[in-house]
């Protein structure tokens, strides 16, 4: 479905409530449409025309609100906007999740930091703003909030109790975390049970809410930067990247040849790192001893590498809007890559021999079952989903600093449990090194940054993380200030739909399932 | 089965010699910007260039307080004259002088690691501890889920506001004698964050913290030196915040 | 001391006068009267066991003769009678109490005047029945006993709806298990041409094998409805969970050891066994009856339900107990045969003393909180910390662990399953085998369950509404349970006082073992070589200091010792008392050296328990008894097959998950067996039966019309005679 057909259905289906606007700068069609309209528009969007739903994006204006509901589809298709306005006193939005579930968690954000109500979603509250420690009618994300007064005037909620959803006689409530086990994130997860299994597991996130959101706001480009490749910083490059490219296509910037090739050489790095990374997770949480040390030796010399080359071992300090901060010397690319060759042998040599250890395989195999259907359903994002047949990729779909001129594969499986994951992650560490080559080759000379002038505008910039699919909205206002900042990372609807892959297996396999979704609660909750 | 031992075995020995010998190999630390002499034309476009405010000057040198460091990078990349930069990695540095941990804690001490809002990445390189390159069990350092059981509290990340009662829970639980050991600029000094209203300015808002780790993040053999140094085996390092108006060199790497 | 005759004289007079003072006293006073001459009964009938098995002091006594049924009505007091009617009257002492206080707490609950008639009683008639020395008065005392049982549990004013279905099914079973019973005899008496048991004894060498298997069969099902056997112990668990709270300690602690008294007496006294099979039947019965008995035990969360299945469970072992015992009999070990029927005794009496205790427990909980289910209690210890006291000492007792009697009795049950090996039916052996493996599962089991009991009810969270004020329990609750606490230590630590005790009851039914000697060595004597043991490890154990407390200590040592045959010669030895002197001298010297010296210098610090950083725990948050158990109930799931009630799932907007609602339903495995196969069988028999009855004067007169041609028939039919 191209622009041009989405016009004349738009126009059809919804005759004056909907109007229709292509920018073809962004191939962004931009549907602007009345409440009453938006539930089923999303619906079709989703269901029927086989959009990926990338975030809702809730902006305060000085007189209305502009909500705006971002779809993108494969190449031809494009990226769709459905807006939706009203003014400052009206908070009232119709719902969609009935037919877009993966808005979940979006609207639930949109009720707790900006006090909108949506009509027909069953469970607003208790988000981010956790209700045993905040009252109602905080706001923080409204432009009249005063963190002084909210944090002096605290009135948590004395009477929370977890939400119960398993009624069985003898059914308890499992608290995990914030704090436990080794060394992991703080995140609370409520796992209900009857003694023997999971039923229902419950994560309570934003322990880790540092309002980064609110933090942009009033500031430059060059700190929400910083903050951009900081709140997330295992994916510090592409979390970046997805930001300068929003201010580049504010601006309207060109890039230099050489900068966008090194882009994509560190971005396929830092995914060979992190990739690394998982897969030593995994081997931990299985208890495997030699591959977690053998995978932890690999991650170990991936950091190195990469700080070899770039001077920071999670690649920091490289970006800049326009280009790259500072140049790489080729032959400094050249060796890096063929560590990383050597790495990658070291790779697949561990996955043949993870591939015969019976053990190992069966804390994974038909272990964290993700069905197709729910992957589609929640919007899953990257290796997860891609292990349960759902292969959108944004470097496929919606290329960006000329993905398109590469040569790879986007790996799939279809089982959804957790060795397919695994599966996905080795291929993809393949790949990447495959696309590392080619940029190589590619490289010429060059300069590696355009002088831009910023002007006043608004974008998304996304980019295809490690994780998954990485979306950055940003705003600027005449003096070149961050007036919205909105981050989508690719955990947040991984984690939106963890919940899937451990019901009904037994508290053993938890923390594997945990470790084979690679989930970051510092990404989701910024 | 057997496939596991031989390729264990193959792998050979990748246990870094630190802290026996200093470790050589390229990659191991981003390095820390390096105080003293700068052109005094450049010195105020070098303390404007830093976003975090690293850089401060005395009688013509520029003074380091790189606990606010957050490694951006803007002082060497993107500047007129860059800021000279000191390859080292032990970055440990002591809060008040008093963090003798006494006799019994000198040879193997219990971890307790708790995340209180970091981005990732510190939490990352303190995993990378437990790998073959650094292997910090060779040093008796442990890593224990239960805070009844730990003697340092290594922290990590500027403390938000939903985990200032769970990271205080954890000090609590603990029995005396305790450490606290806090790891990374937004550890320090709440790093980007400080300003965020629902984060506070670094662990010394909640907790009394013994040993401090600058960096953004800093490597695991900074974390190391920081945890020697919590238990008296290595001495801290010599680098003081500005405000302490000590003077700064370079110390031995 | 007064003769025997006289204390049991005085002992009914008591219940006597007890019953008339009862009826003429108001209301308010029932209690104290019911206290007051419960003890005093008690006490009397105590003595009077102590005369007999201690002393050696029995008597027979013939009462009236009945010429029509060609026998005397006999007393018979004999050792074994002795040491039962000495177990209940510990038991029946601090139940009394407990039963007064009862009653004195809530006098209009409980029909205060009826019950203490009632159980006064029941005293007497439990009396009767062990002196009984001939059939008659047995079933007469044993017919008194069901009755006042029954009229015991439905004479509580507030009626649960269950209440009057079990006291039914008790009274249907229990009918059933006497005309069993009183079949068996008949089958005995038959032989013997008199319903003496004297006579009978004598003439039990010449009964033929039909006629030892039929009574063998018929009084161990017979008795056992009232012991609590499998497969006739389903009106057990109804009847414990009806019976109010002051009755069920004595249900527990009393009547329960009158159908073992009666499968003892029989199948061990009156029939010594000449085959194993009777002993390898009721070894297997035995068993199964406590693995059941305890599999349901550890998963059921009502306190009373679950400690009645417990009850079963511990029955199955004295059983099991009896039938190695039986076994051995026949098989002409009689010192094995001692060793196995001393283990039973001891695990009754241990039974008796513990589960009285954890009844008055529960009872006291269940006043104290309202509810019986351990789900909705926890925590209980910071409110009631003597009632948590008590309990745990019973706790520990069933859950057989040392310095506590359970683990004596366990011990010794399961050495005794041991020596099998010398045993010469392969057949025999392989049962011994498999029983001795299904007895230690079941204690395995047992600690699982008893744990999860204790733990649930009074440690971690309060669970309760918050409302509900829970306050320690009165002294007339806390007495009993502390004189019961103190017996079952004492029937720990001293186990080689009690064992030369009950072995004297019990060597004339093994012709002459002595488990006396078999288990208690005499380290005390004068001379330290006894001549079975070998002098070398005579030594041994001297270095050990199995002598120590031989100038001051009475009897024959402290150490209880099972050495295997000869084929296998290990010895296994325990000494509960030394093990309690040693634990309190470890606890206070450990306790000194950390408190006093180590830490001399640091200070205490209390700080709230570690729950992961949580903002707040919740009592919703910690474990619940179900999930305790529920890995037992998964893996034991082919014994239990629950069928699923309800297992649904509410989506809200297509896709929120709401609720998820689960429920399953298990039916008991001997209900679904047995009982509702019984009942349906005999409803439908009933309703056949009542086809006839459909009142049309018509057909009753051709009913009799035909009934007198039918009659008249057959008469004619007869030879003249």
């Amino acid at each position: 479905m191209n622009g041009a057909e989405l016009k004349t259905e738009v126009e059809q289906r919804w005759p004056g409530q909907a109007q229709w606007r292509l920018d073809s700068a962004d191939a962004m069609c931009e549907v602007t449409c009345a409440r009453a309209a938006l539930a089923e528009l999303c619906g079709r969007l989703f269901l029927e025309w086989n959009f990926s739903f990338a975030g809702l994006i809730v902006e305060e204006h000085p007189e209305q609100w502009q909500l705006r509901y971002c779809f993108y589809g494969e190449r031809e298709a494009g990226w769709v906007h459905v807006v939706t306005k009203a003014p400052l006193a009206e908070r009232t939005f119709p719902s969609i999740v009935k037919f877009v579930h993966a808005a979940d968690w979006h609207e639930r954000e949109a009720e707790d930091l900006f006090g909108l109500k949506f009509e027909g979603h069953p469970q607003l509250g208790d988000f981010i703003l956790h209700d045993d420690a905040w009252q109602e009618n905080v706001e923080p994300m409204r432009r009249t909030f005063d963190p002084h007064a909210a944090m002096q005037h605290r009135k948590p909620d004395a009477d929370w109790r977890p939400r119960r959803i398993v009624q069985e006689p003898g059914a308890f409530v499992m608290p995990i975390g914030p704090k436990y086990s080794g060394i992991t994130e703080s995140v609370h997860f409520l796992l209900e049970t009857v003694g023997e299994d999971v039923i229902r597991s419950t994560p309570r996130l934003f322990y880790k809410w540092r309002a980064i959101e609110k933090l942009a706001e009033g500031k430059t480009v060059d700190q929400v930067l910083l903050l951009a490749e900081r709140f997330a910083a295992t994916t510090a490059f592409a979390h970046g990247l997805g930001f300068c490219q929003a201010v580049e296509t504010i601006c309207g910037a060109t890039l230099p040849a050489r900068a966008r090739i090194l882009r994509v050489f560190l971005g396929e790095l830092e995914r060979l790192r992190q990739h690394a990374g998982a897969i030593q997770e995994i081997c931990e949480s299985t208890a495997l001893v030699v591959a977690n040390s053998q995978a932890g030796i690999l991650e170990e010399d991936l950091l190195r590498i990469s700080c070899e080359l770039t001077g920071h071992r999670y690649l920091f300090g490289l970006l800049a809007p326009g280009g790259l901060l500072c140049d790489l010397p080729s032959d400094s690319c050249a060796r890096a890559l063929e560590q990383s060759q050597q790495a990658l042998k070291e790779l697949n040599s561990l996955e043949r021999a993870l591939h015969v250890s019976s053990s190992f395989l069966d804390r994974l195999e038909e272990v964290g079952f993700v069905a197709l259907r729910n992957a589609n359903v929640y919007g899953l994002l990257g290796p997860v989903a891609r292990a349960s047949g759902f292969s959108r990729d944004l470097r496929r779909a919606q290329p960006y600093s000329g993905y398109e001129t590469f040569n790879f594969e986007v790996p799939s499986e279809q089982e959804g449990d957790g060795y397919a994951r695994l599966r996905v992650l080795f291929a993809e560490a393949r790949q990447s090194v495959g696309i590392m080559e080619q940029a190589v080759a590619a490289l010429q000379n060059g300069g590696v940054r355009e002088p831009m002038r910023l002007r006043a505008g608004a974008a998304l910039g996304w980019v295809e993380a490690p994780r998954g699919g990485a979306f950055h909205w940003v705003r600027l206002d005449d003096n070149g200030r961050i007036t919205r900042y909105r981050i989508v990372p690719p955990s947040y609807a991984n984690w939106h739909g963890f919940h899937l892959a451990v019901e009904k297996f037994a508290f053993q396999d938890f923390p594997i399932m945990l470790s084979t979704f690679d989930l970051s609660v510092a990404e989701n909750d910024r | 089965m057997s496939q596991w031992v031989i390729k264990g075995l193959r792998a050979g020995i990748k246990t870094t010699a630190y802290p026996a010998r200093a470790e050589s190999a390229a990659g191991v630390s981003p390095g820390l910007p390096m105080a003293g002499d700068f052109p005094a034309g450049e010195i105020a476009a070098l303390m404007a260039c830093c976003p975090t405010g690293v850089f401060s000057e005395r009688d013509g040198r520029i003074i380091v307080d790189h606990r606010l460091c957050v490694h951006c990078f803007r002082c060497v990349r993107g500047v007129n004259r860059p800021v000279g930069w000191q390859q080292t990695y032990e970055w440990g540095m002591v809060r008040d002088g008093q963090h003798e941990f006494g006799q019994p804690f000198r040879r193997s001490i219990h971890i307790i690691v708790v995340d209180a809002g970091d981005c990732g990445a510190c939490l990352n390189e303190v995993k990378q501890l437990n790998n073959p390159y650094y292997n910090m069990h060779r040093l008796g350092f442990f890593i224990t889920p239960s805070p009844r059981h730990a003697d340092v509290l290594l922290v990590v990340g500027t403390v938000t506001d939903h985990m200032r009662n769970a990271l205080r829970k954890v000090y609590d639980a603990m029995p005396t004698p305790k450490r606290v050991v806090a790891v990374g600029a937004c550890a320090l000094s709440g790093g980007v964050y400080a300003e965020s209203f629902v984060c506070s300015k670094g662990v010394t808002a909640v907790l009394p913290v013994d040993v401090e780790v600058p960096g953004h993040p800093p490597p695991p053999l900074a974390i190391l030196h920081g945890l020697l140094v919590a238990v008296g085996r290595k001495p801290a390092s010599l680098m003081a915040p500005a405000s302490s108006g000590m003077e700064t060199s370079a110390p031995s790497g | 001391m007064m003769p025997t005759q006289t204390l049991i004289l005085l002992f009914f007079a008591l219940c006597g006068a007890g019953i008339l003072l009862s009826l003429v006293s108001p209301a308010s006073r029932q209690g104290t009267v019911l206290a007051w001459v419960g003890c005093l009964a008690a006490t009397v009938v105590v003595l009077a066991g102590a005369n007999a098995s201690l002393a050696g002091r029995t008597f027979s006594q013939p009462l009236w003769s009945l010429p029509a049924l060609a026998t005397t009505m006999t007393l018979n007091l004999d050792r074994l009678s002795g040491v039962f009617l000495s177990v209940t009257g510990l038991v029946l002492f601090p139940a009394s109490i407990f039963a007064g206080g009862e009653l004195n707490r809530a006098p209009d609950r409980h029909g205060g005047r009826a019950f203490t008639v009632f159980l006064l009683g029941l005293y007497a008639s439990i009396g009767l029945i062990f002196i009984a020395g001939d059939v008659v008065l047995f079933l007469l005392a044993w017919e008194v006993m069901s009755v006042a049982c029954y009229l015991l549990i439905v004479y509580a004013r507030e009626r649960e709806n269950s209440q009057a279905g079990a006291g039914y099914l008790l009274l249907a079973m229990g009918e059933a298990g006497t005309l069993a019973a009183a079949l068996g005899f008949l089958a005995l008496a038959a032989g013997a041409g008199s319903l003496d048991f004297g006579a009978i004894k004598s003439s039990a060498p010449n009964l033929s094998t039909t006629a030892r298997w039929t009574a063998f069969l018929l009084s161990f099902f017979g008795f056992g409805v009232k012991a609590g056997l499998v497969p006739v112990n389903f009106w057990l668990p109804r009847a414990y969970t009806a019976a109010p709270g002051a009755f069920v300690p004595v249900l527990a602690g009393a009547t329960l050891n009158l159908g073992l008294y009666g499968i003892l007496r029989v199948n061990a006294d009156l029939m010594p066994m000449t085959q194993s099979g009777p002993g390898l039947v009721a070894l297997v019965v035995g068993t199964i009856s406590a693995l059941l008995g305890i599999l349901y035990a550890t998963t059921d969360n009502d306190l009373k339900m679950m400690l009645a299945h417990s009850s079963i469970e511990n029955v199955g072992i004295v059983v099991a107990g009896f039938g190695a015992g039986m076994v051995f009999v026949a098989t002409n070990h009689p010192a094995l045969a001692a060793i196995a029927f001393v283990a039973a005794l001891y695990h009754l009496i241990n039974h008796s003393l513990y589960k009285t205790l954890l009844f008055f427990g529960v009872g006291a909980v269940e006043n104290q909180t309202g509810t019986r289910d351990m789900d909705k209690l926890g925590g209980l210890t910071k409110w009631m910390p003597l009632t948590a006291a008590a309990f745990l000492v019973g706790t520990l007792s069933i859950a057989g662990l040392p310095p506590f009697n359970g683990f004596v009795s366990e011990w010794l049950t399961l050495q005794t399953m041991l020596r099998s090996a010398e045993l010469s039916s392969t057949a025999a052996k392989i049962v011994f085998a498999l029983c001795g493996a299904g007895l230690a599962l079941t204690a395995a089991l047992a600690v699982t369950c008893f744990v999860k009991v204790f733990a649930m009810s009074f440690l971690g969270m309060r669970r309760l509404d918050e409302n509900q004020r829970v306050v320690e329990a009165k002294s007339g609750t806390l007495a009993p349970m502390a004189i019961l606490a103190a017996l079952c230590l004492a029937f720990g630590v001293l186990p080689t006082y009690v064992i030369p005790a009950l072995d004297a009851a019990l060597s004339p039914l093994t012709a002459g073992g002595s488990a006396a000697d078999a288990l208690v060595p005499p380290f005390f004597a004068a001379n330290p070589a006894h001549e079975t043991l070998p002098p070398a490890f005579v030594g041994e154990f001297h270095d050990l200091g199995a002598q120590v407390g031989q100038g001051f200590l009475p009897g024959r040592g402290l150490v209880v010792l099972h050495r295997g045959g000869t084929e296998n010669p290990v010895v296994f030895a325990m000494s509960t008392s030394y093990t309690l002197v040693t634990l309190i001298a470890l606890l206070v010297l450990s306790y000194a050296i950390v408190r006093l010296w180590l830490t001399r210098s640091r200070q205490l610090a209390r700080r709230t328990r570690w729950d992961g950083g949580v903002r707040r725990l919740l009592p919703e948050m910690t474990y619940t008894a179900t999930g305790f158990s529920n890995p037992v109930r998964v893996v034991f799931d082919a014994v239990f097959r629950p069928t699923t009630v309800e297992d649904t799932r509410e989506t809200v907007a297509e896709h929120f998950r709401t609720a998820i609602r689960r429920e399953k339903e298990r039916v008991h495995l001997v209900d679904k067996l047995v009982f509702h196969p019984v009942k349906s069988a005999a409803l439908s028999f009933a309703r056949g039966l009542a086809a006839m009855h459909h009142g049309r004067i018509n057909a009753y007169i051709t009913y009799a019309l035909l009934t007198l041609l039918i009659v008249w028939i057959v008469f004619s039919l007869l030879p003249a005679s």
